[in-house]
């Protein structure tokens, strides 16, 4: 008789304890964050669990497939090692956007995953805001440098930095692409141009798409650049490539409302008037061009292997690279991730270390890169007959990627805790004036005036 | 025949209980209190706890992370509301959806409940069970399939009205398509619930008005609409209070606020600012806001219903 009602009982208490022990806000004195120690090699026998937070578990087909691998290959190595891998909490369509947000609420909660695969995008937020723990200060600044000097073919120079912030390091670039120029062949000669001779200039591009749109009534180029699903890594490329900047050098002013930026948007804006570029959202854009309905489409390698499935046995699929802004030079910028350590313990850091240098090292890239079609850091391997020189041989697609490394520069995070709200803010003028037609420079000057308090030490 | 009774006699007190000792009494006295306590306690958890939260939280800026501070802001979170644009245009945005919504939610469920009040037994449970589907279909699995119907390229909507409209991605039609997706997923409910209220009315005050000599328009008219007006009267409340809340999976699967925050509405909005923009000090403020203005909604329709309602006492 007593006991169910002391079992009631015992859940009503922790009932309440649960409900008014959680939810509480946060404290309003500053903490003070020690400064990460160096930490020692593993025993031998000392046996450690890490979680590995990433992106691509939430992608299924040729990504979990390809990670699922890695990880398998990992364990075998480091027996000692047992690594979890999940995918970021949240339920986006792309797993992608889910990242900051799973690692804040589980910072939160206390248990941040101990290595994570987080956005160059989110790079200021991470190092100062999420406390992503320096690389450079946990296992040596000569350490990280030998693993991006690798054992036979280095990281590409431009590459290596990309996950710095102020000389220190505190991610290693993992996965990321250029924009690439990927084009329809078929549709080229339908319409009487030359796809070995694709278009190397914007008023080229525009000229190529009206012909396409003429002559086979399909849609002639789109632009994956201009949207806020997008985000802002292509939309700064095409900037930069027009002489101009999102944001000034010293991160203090925003730079978007500047006459560069206004030409780049004006430009797609009228491409999209004009009829030869279609008014789609990001998912739509890259769909109907793998079904072979748009003529060209500026987009990431990431996607790489949509267009190669979709191009199978109906039609023939190119690259080239990015076009310029007639006389002036092309300045690709890099989308992707890099891999952070959020651990706390001595042994999961230097775990999460291992985790690293394996899936940065050059037998991962060639599975990597092999799977997925994704850029290779270690552009070296490419000509290494025991690495990729054969994939490489076989698709020529990749060569845009490889050849725009080189003079390449990184996709700059915007500062401050408000970061995305400049970020959506700048991209949502742009899409704004681009698909519905809003005036490019009032827009973008409205969005920069309304930014510019959010951004630290900024001047209005 | 009378039978003769005795009359009490004058005077004499009629019997009372012993009063019981004060200890008891007070027992007694609280025996219901205790009773509610769990639930109020839950209550305050649950809701108050939160609630002063947000206010709280509302004069702060903090990014919801537990190593940073939160900074105290005093009434700039509230300030920098009113100075962009973005509230009030998505409470205009807001309001446009509740109306969008009334058809789908109070008239077309009243028409369809009068219309099918002829249905009757199996039939009638397997229509009802027909209605009620969209209204069980997960939000966010409906929206995957209307986002293929609505595609520009070759989805069926398209097809069907000859149109190349790209539904979701133009500023017109993306609010006009959420709202009707909106609309059948609620249609159901909202069926279901005109169907109980038409049930309740007991079918007396028809017959007798038939017999009086009124057409079934004047019966519909004058007795039937008046005694369903409890149950209209609380679809309305629903859909002015939840449409936001209805909408929200929605919009969130399929238009993610755009095309040029043509679909941002403000419980979006308010997701926005707290959760992809981590600006919760923003975002509880927008919340406050919101908790005030709906509250004066709900007592004024509170306060309407009271009067417009016929009860059938």
């Amino acid at each position: 008789m007593t006991r169910p009602r002391t079992r009631a009982g015992i859940a009503l208490a922790l009932g309440l304890a649960l409900a008014t022990s959680g939810c509480g806000l946060g404290s309003t004195e500053a903490r003070q964050t020690p400064a990460a120690a160096r930490v020692p090699e593993l025993g031998p026998d000392q046996k450690v669990s890490i979680v590995f937070e990433s992106y691509n578990f939430g992608q299924a087909g040729a990504w979990t497939d390809t990670f699922n691998e890695l990880i398998g290959k990992f364990r075998q190595a480091h027996p000692n090692i047992t690594v979890t891998a999940q995918k970021p909490q949240g339920n986006s369509a792309n797993p992608a956007t889910d990242t900051i947000p799973s690692v804040q609420s589980q910072l939160a909660a206390g248990n941040p995953p101990d290595v994570a695969q987080l956005g160059f995008s989110d790079l200021d937020f991470t190092v100062h805001q999420l406390g992503a723990k320096p690389l450079d200060d946990l296992v040596g600044r000569d350490a990280v440098q030998a693993n991006f000097a690798g054992a036979k073919h280095p990281y590409a120079a431009s590459a290596r930095t990309l996950g710095d912030w102020d000389g220190r390091t505190y991610g290693v670039p993992f996965v990321f692409s250029t924009p690439v120029l990927y084009f329809n062949a078929s549709l080229f000669q339908q319409s009487g141009l030359d796809p070995a001779n694709p278009p190397k200039t914007w008023a080229e591009v525009g000229a190529a798409a009206a012909k396409i749109k003429a002559a086979t009534g399909k849609d002639g180029a789109y632009l994956d650049c201009l949207t806020k699903e997008a985000k802002d890594w292509c939309f700064q490329s095409l900037v930069r490539s027009n002489g101009g900047r999102v944001l000034s050098a010293d991160r203090k002013s925003l730079t978007f409302a500047d006459e560069p930026a206004v030409e780049v948007v004006r430009l797609a804006q009228d491409l999209v008037k004009s009829g030869v570029s279609p008014k789609l959202a990001q998912k739509q854009g890259y769909e109907a061009f793998a079904r072979g309905d748009i003529g060209m489409i500026l987009e990431t390698s990431a996607v790489q292997a949509t267009f190669v499935k979709g191009a199978q046995g109906k039609w023939d699929l190119r690259s080239t690279t990015m076009p310029s802004f007639a006389g002036k030079p092309v300045v690709p910028t890099n989308s992707g991730a890099s891999l952070f350590v959020f651990a706390g313990d001595p042994a999961k850091q230097r775990a999460a270390w291992e985790l690293i240098r394996f899936l940065t090292s050059e037998t991962a890239y060639v599975t990597i890169s092999s799977k997925i079609g994704y850029l290779p850091l270690r552009t070296g391997l490419v000509d290494d007959p025991d690495g990729l020189k054969e994939w490489a041989a076989k698709n020529p697609l990749v060569r845009p990627n490889l050849d725009q490394l080189a003079h390449m520069e990184p996709w700059v995070s915007f500062p401050g805790a408000n970061y995305l709200q400049i970020r959506d803010g700048m991209m949502d003028a742009v899409e704004n004036a681009v698909y519905q037609g809003a005036d490019p420079q009032a827009t973008l000057s409205a969005a920069r005036d309304r930014a510019a308090s959010l951004v630290p030490g900024g001047v209005r | 025949m009378f039978v003769e009774v005795v009359a009490p006699a004058p005077g004499s007190p009629p019997p009372r209980a012993a009063r019981p000792p004060l200890g008891r009494r007070v027992v007694a006295g609280a025996q219901p209190y205790l009773y509610l306590a769990p639930a109020l306690a839950l209550l305050g958890v649950w809701t108050y706890r939160p609630l002063a939260q947000t206010v709280q939280l509302s004069f702060y800026s903090w990014n919801l992370l537990p190593s940073t501070p939160m900074t105290p802001v005093g009434l700039r979170n509230y300030q920098r509301l009113i100075d962009l644009p973005d509230l009030g245009q998505a409470a205009v945005r807001t309001v446009v959806v509740i109306v969008g919504l009334l058809p789908f939610s109070v008239v077309i469920p009243v028409l369809v409940g009068l219309v099918t009040r002829q249905v009757r037994d199996r039939a009638r449970v397997v229509y009802q069970a027909m209605v009620f589907a969209p209204t069980l279909v997960a939000p966010v699995a409906s929206a995957a399939v209307w986002q293929w119907l609505l595609d520009p390229g070759a989805g069926v909507v398209n097809k069907v009205l000859g149109t190349r409209l790209n539904w979701l991605h133009e500023t017109g039609s993306a609010q006009f398509a959420i709202i009707v997706i909106t609309g059948w997923s609620v249609l159901g409910f909202a069926t279901l619930v005109v169907s109980a209220g038409l049930a309740g009315i007991n079918g007396d005050y028809g017959e007798a008005a038939q017999l009086d000599g009124a057409s079934r328009g004047q019966i519909t008219r004058w007795i039937t609409l008046p005694l369903l007006s409890p149950t209209l009267v609380f679809l309305v409340l629903m859909t002015v209070l939840l449409s936001a809340q209805w909408t929200f999976p929605l919009i969130d699967t399929l238009t993610q606020g755009g095309p040029a925050r043509a679909t941002t509405n403000v419980y979006y909005l308010l997701w926005d600012y707290s959760f992809h923009s981590y600006d919760a000090g923003l975002g509880a403020a927008a919340g406050v806001l919101l908790f005030a203005a709906f509250g004066l909604v709900a007592a004024g329709l509170v306060r309407l219903s009271e009067r417009l309602s016929f009860h059938d006492d």
